[in-house]
């Protein structure tokens, strides 16, 4: 009888956590519904004792009328049985929850269809763990669905589950687990042997339901307390499940690089913050790059770890020569003076144009060889001001067609895609670009294609239906944002022989007025980076700019199909992309009204890097050494600190007048500056002494008297007569103030508590010392003194609810 | 009462209990723990059992006390044929005065030694009954006080002896302790044959304190403070007797009071005006054990009372300063 509500409880407590996907609590009453209809199905199968077998299929049925008359009970008959009718209007709003669903971003409104789906997978998974936990009696296994259950909000949405809600859920699967337990030995029937005195032979459940209790809460409690209290983690919200990590929603796993740890800091910066602002010479507006992703592995872009050698350090003067640069173009050369914001933490990749020849900057900062990122493993970039000199290709469209074939080196590293690329995609590529003939003329095209003419729209509501989240955003959705839009290029790019990589950095930015330009978070961004022989890399521009687009997106000159240059920027659903970024109006779009999700979303967009995390998270790593040694150390401190208050209260003996109460019991050492009365000195003295006894491992016997303490520790363990006389003083003093009618004089004590500390010391081991002084077992037994009070304090809390008058058999 | 005023009747009482201890210890050698304790006995008010094989000395302890006290002594030896009357006294028909007069039995002295006390018919052993608790002894219908202090000093043999009678439960219980002699050690078993060769120690004792004198002291044992935490102590280990599922008797009210009584002169005689509780536990086997009934269980583990009341005494914890909290977690063992 038990079993069953349990199980329907335990669905429903981890059904609660999927409360961010829905707005609204209608989801919460109809899955009720449905979870209360098979429990109670379940519940009657129980009481008489139908097979097991059956249960299911009734409950099933159960959960089907109860959809019916929920859903569609205009179609049923008596508005409760299904008819034709009410299964085709179920149908329908199943179709129509799936498209719901592909078109919401979570959390998604209360539509008929959506709830539908909702209300029948928690009844179905309800199903499921009733037919695991009663009738097939495994109710661990039942954990399974719960999981599933589970997963799905920790999945979807990247805020992390609130911490009440998970532990609602755990106590839902515990308490499953309990009462399993307890049906499984209230079986076995009554014990045979029982004591004369006990009063029932009634085995006794008790005992083990509350040490399963006991394990229950104290794993919940240690769940939701370690990853708060680990520094590393710290930083994270508790439950951080894909926190930060952009794996979200099945579909745009794809091209998603992970998060560098050290850019936390940044991510965590309030909305509209500055990142950096910078003058530009020729007031001209740059992409900045932070980093460089040069990895495809068919489920994101990361980068290799880049290596700063020390003759590529910033202040030896140039940089390393553009990769690919070797023909004679026309250059462009401007000077940047950039400034990071304070509030910037863990920046180690400094933001530039592409690409530098000279950088100032203080610190230890080195330029990548290959890439060009700056990047420093000691400084950070926040607050820093450094000035940048790049020397930008002007190419001419005449180049670009005649840049040759790229290098066996390049073409190695930045043609590489994975084998089990979609066949579709492969196609899709040449399809778009059929009837161009140089490489160039195939990547303007492709830009093209995705900004003008291949219709896709700018979102961040992205959905995928488990396909490949390339296919589905290249032939499907078409739906996206930046990071789809870079990543799709550059595959797209690396099919058709050109060498692409992803950029990751920042737009250029709105203008503040004069030839100030400042970035802020908004402004992050992703763009593909094309290579072509003689030229080098060159950035294109796919992502829609403008206030349907990313807002301060541009592209650049060079990206343009020949004919018509003005009007590329013009899109179905971009209706005015600037055509001309310098101006004003870039302002005014950025500061149009952004969803917070949105942004949120863009935040995310951080590239993962695997040996470089050694290097930028050594200070984290120290950091949380140190913090944890600091934890480590809180026993130690507590012991001193309360010897240090007992020691003081063992020294100063009230005056004559205060005493008296030398037969209170305990008193309790008084307020803390005064004189301290005999009473609370003595109970200073004998916790003092207990607590010094258990650290050195002579522990006091409960029926061991004072006296009879000190004739023990002296005879066995040889003290010298100082020690000797220390203990004995002690003992006299205490029962005196415990046991005479006037305590008579009584002297500072401290002294000798010192003595007997010294001398218990010297019969131990070093290392037990060691111990003492750093974990010391005392203070360690007092914490778990609280914790076994405070499981005592939840069994009482239990035990207040109203008990059934117990029946005898 | 003032403070001086006891310190110094406890300083007359500790010289005076330490100058009748080396009496009897120059009789009795190398037993200074059984002297003590009977010592205790006597400035407690209570009655002593002592209870050994035959020959370990407990006559001669029992009369070495009475003699280093200048008090009547009377001794009567317990024998199978002992009649009641030949203890508390008789009335005899004076034919002179026509009257009935009333001749005193031994019992009406300061000290009575019983001699095998367990060798007497139960009937005989009880007419101890009323003059132990009750110092009085009543005869005929007439009541006669008995003198202060009043102390009888019973030997017995184990009563897995031939010819003995057990004590009876209640008279056991009006014994405030029962100590075991045990055989002397060897070098003053050699000394004793020494000693002991020549002549009579007991003879050459001359009483060291008056009667007078010991009222004193039993006054000043009755002024010895104990304090709340050492009676809550001493009900606790009474109590323990009581739920323990080794016995099948506890120990009765009237031994908590002997204990505590016993354990004011044990502190008294150490020189102090209060007791602590290692004077409980000191006192605790000899004044408890011989008024407890082991249970079956016990019984087939051979477990003696003795052993029962050691283990509680290792089991009850001590009054002290400690916090509750503190005790509990270090007591319960977990």
């Amino acid at each position: 009888m038990r079993l069953p509500i349990a199980s329907g409880v335990a669905t429903a407590a981890v059904a609660s956590t999927l409360y961010p996907l829905f707005q609204g609590l209608t989801w919460w009453w109809t899955g009720l519904g449905a979870l209360l209809v098979i429990t109670l199905i379940g519940v009657l199968a129980s009481r008489y004792t139908v097979p097991g077998w059956l249960v299911p299929p009734v409950q099933i049925a159960g959960l089907w009328i109860y959809l019916t008359a929920v859903f569609a009970s205009g179609e049923a008959w008596a508005g409760l049985f299904p008819t034709r009718e009410s299964v085709l209007v179920l149908a329908t709003s199943v179709a129509d929850g799936f498209a719901d669903i592909q078109r919401f971003a979570a959390p998604v409104p209360a539509a008929p269809g959506i709830m539908l789906l909702t209300a029948g997978g928690i009844g179905l998974i309800g199903v499921l763990v009733d037919l695991l936990a009663v009738r097939t009696r495994r109710a661990a296994l039942a954990g399974l669905p719960l999981l599933t259950l589970f997963i799905v909000p920790a999945e979807i949405v990247t805020e992390p589950i609130a911490w009440p809600a998970f532990i609602l859920g755990a106590a839902g699967y515990s308490w499953l687990l309990v009462a399993d337990g307890h049906e499984r030995i209230g079986h076995w029937g009554r014990a045979v042997l029982v004591r004369r005195r006990t009063a029932a032979g009634v085995p006794g459940t008790t005992p083990l339901r509350l040490s399963g209790k006991r394990v229950g809460v104290t794993a919940i409690a240690l769940a939701i307390l370690l990853p708060a209290l680990v520094p590393t983690l710290a930083p994270n919200p508790l439950f951080g499940f894909g926190v930060g990590g952009t794996g979200i929603g099945g579909g745009n796993t794809i091209s998603i690089p992970n998060p560098i740890v050290g850019l936390q800091g940044q991510l965590q910066l309030p909305q509209n913050a500055t990142v950096l602002t910078y003058t530009s010479s020729d007031n001209v507006p740059r992409y900045l790059r932070l980093w460089s992703l040069d990895l495809f592995t068919g489920e994101q872009w990361t980068m290799t770890a880049p290596t700063g050698m020390a003759e590529n350090r910033v202040d030896n003067g140039a940089l390393p020569a553009p990769p690919g640069a070797t023909a004679p173009i026309q250059t462009r050369a401007a000077d940047l003076e950039i400034s990071i914001s304070d509030s910037v933490n863990n920046m180690q990749f400094l933001p530039l144009p592409y690409p530098p020849r000279n950088v100032e900057a203080e610190g230890d900062w080195r330029a990548d060889q290959d890439s060009l990122m700056v990047f420093s493993t000691r400084d950070q970039a926040g607050g820093l001001n450094y000035r940048v000199r790049l020397e930008e290709p002007m190419p001419t469209r005449s180049a670009l067609e005649r840049a040759g074939p790229p290098s066996a080196e390049i073409a190695d590293r930045y043609l590489r895609l994975p084998r089990d690329l979609p066949q579709e995609i492969r196609d899709l590529a040449d399809g778009v670009t059929a009837g161009q003939r140089t490489p160039y003329d195939k990547a303007v095209r492709l830009q093209e294609w995705f900004t003008t003419d291949g219709d896709f729209a700018y979102s961040l509501q992205t959905a995928g239906n488990g396909n490949s989240a390339l296919v589905d955003f290249l032939i499907y959705s078409k739906t996206g944002y930046c990071e789809q839009f870079a990543a799709s290029m550059a595959v797209m790019a690396r099919i058709l022989g050109i060498p692409a990589r992803v950029a990751v950095g920042y737009t250029s930015g709105t203008n503040t007025g004069g030839n100030v330009w400042q970035v802020g978070t908004h402004d992050m961004h992703a763009w593909p980076e094309l290579y072509f022989e003689g030229i080098g890399w060159l950035a294109f521009e796919p992502t829609p700019s403008g206030s349907l687009g990313q807002g301060t997106a541009r592209q650049p000159d060079y990206t343009r199909p020949a004919p018509e240059t003005s009007d590329t920027g013009t899109q179905d659903d971009t209706p005015s992309a600037t055509s001309s970024p310098e101006a004003g109006g870039a302002a005014g779009e950025s500061a149009a009204p952004r969803n917070p999700r949105q942004l949120d979303r863009e935040g995310t967009l951080v590239p993962s890097v695997t040996a470089e995390e050694e290097g930028t998270s050594l200070g984290v790593w120290f950091a949380a050494g140190l913090a944890v040694l600091v934890v480590l150390l809180i026993p130690a401190a507590a012991r001193r600190i309360m010897r240090h208050r007992r020691l003081q209260a063992a020294g100063r003996p009230a005056p004559r007048a205060a005493r008296g109460t030398a037969v209170a019991m305990a008193g309790s050492v008084a307020d803390r500056d005064g004189p301290v009365t005999p009473a609370g000195m003595v109970s200073a003295v004998v916790a003092e002494l207990d607590d010094a006894l258990y650290d050195y491992g002579m522990e006091r016997q409960p029926s061991e008297t004072s006296r009879a303490l000190a004739r023990r520790l002296s005879t066995q363990h040889g003290f010298d007569p100082e020690a000797t006389a220390a203990i004995s003083r002690l003992a006299v003093v205490t029962e005196r103030v415990l046991f005479a009618r006037t305590p008579g004089e009584t002297g500072p004590l401290a002294q000798d508590l010192r003595v007997l500390r010294r001398a218990l010391a010297a019969t131990v081991s070093r290392g037990r010392r060691i111990r003492v002084a750093l974990m010391p077992p005392s203070t360690l037994r007092r914490i778990r003194g609280l914790g076994g009070r405070i499981l005592d304090g939840f069994d009482r809390l239990e035990n207040l609810r109203v008990r059934r008058p117990e029946r005898r058999a | 009462m003032a403070v001086s005023h006891d310190v110094g009747q406890l300083e007359d009482l500790v010289t005076t209990a330490h100058r009748i201890r080396q009496a009897i210890e120059s009789v009795i050698e190398g037993k200074t723990d059984v002297v003590r304790l009977t010592m205790t006995v006597l400035l407690a008010e209570g009655h002593l059992l002592i209870e050994d094989v035959p020959g370990v000395g407990k006559t001669m302890l029992a009369k070495a006390l009475a003699r280093s006290i200048d008090c009547p002594v009377r001794r009567v030896q317990f024998t199978p044929d002992l009649l009641p009357s030949d203890i508390t006294g008789v009335s005899a028909y004076n034919q002179q005065t026509r009257e009935f007069e009333f001749k005193p039995g031994p019992v009406f002295a300061n000290i009575v030694v019983g001699d095998e006390i367990n060798r007497a018919s139960p009937k005989t052993q009880s007419a101890l009954l009323e003059c132990m608790e009750e110092h009085q002894v009543t005869v005929d219908g007439t009541t006669y006080a008995l003198d202060t202090p009043f102390m009888v000093i019973a030997t017995q043999n184990p009563i897995e002896m031939e010819g003995t009678y057990p004590l009876p439960e209640a008279q056991r219980d009006r014994f405030t302790a029962r100590i075991a002699m045990g055989y002397p050690k060897p070098a003053a078993e050699l000394e004793m044959l020494d000693v002991h060769g020549a002549a009579s120690p007991l003879d050459k004792l001359e009483p060291v304190a008056t009667t007078a004198e010991i009222k004193a002291l039993i006054d000043a044992v009755r002024a010895v403070y104990v304090s709340q935490p050492i009676k809550r102590y001493a009900v606790d280990l009474v109590t323990a007797t009581r739920q323990t599922p080794d016995l099948r008797l506890g120990a009765s009210p009237r031994s908590t009071l002997q204990l505590v009584r016993a354990a004011r002169a044990h502190a008294a005689m150490e020189g102090r005006d209060y007791v602590i509780p290692d004077d409980l536990q000191e006192l605790a086997v000899p004044v408890l054990a011989h008024r407890l009934l082991p249970s079956i269980e016990a019984q087939g583990q051979r477990r003696h009372p003795e052993q029962v009341v050691a283990d509680l005494l290792r089991r009850v914890p001590v009054p002290d300063a400690r916090p509750e909290a503190g005790r509990g977690g270090a007591g319960s063992g977990r």
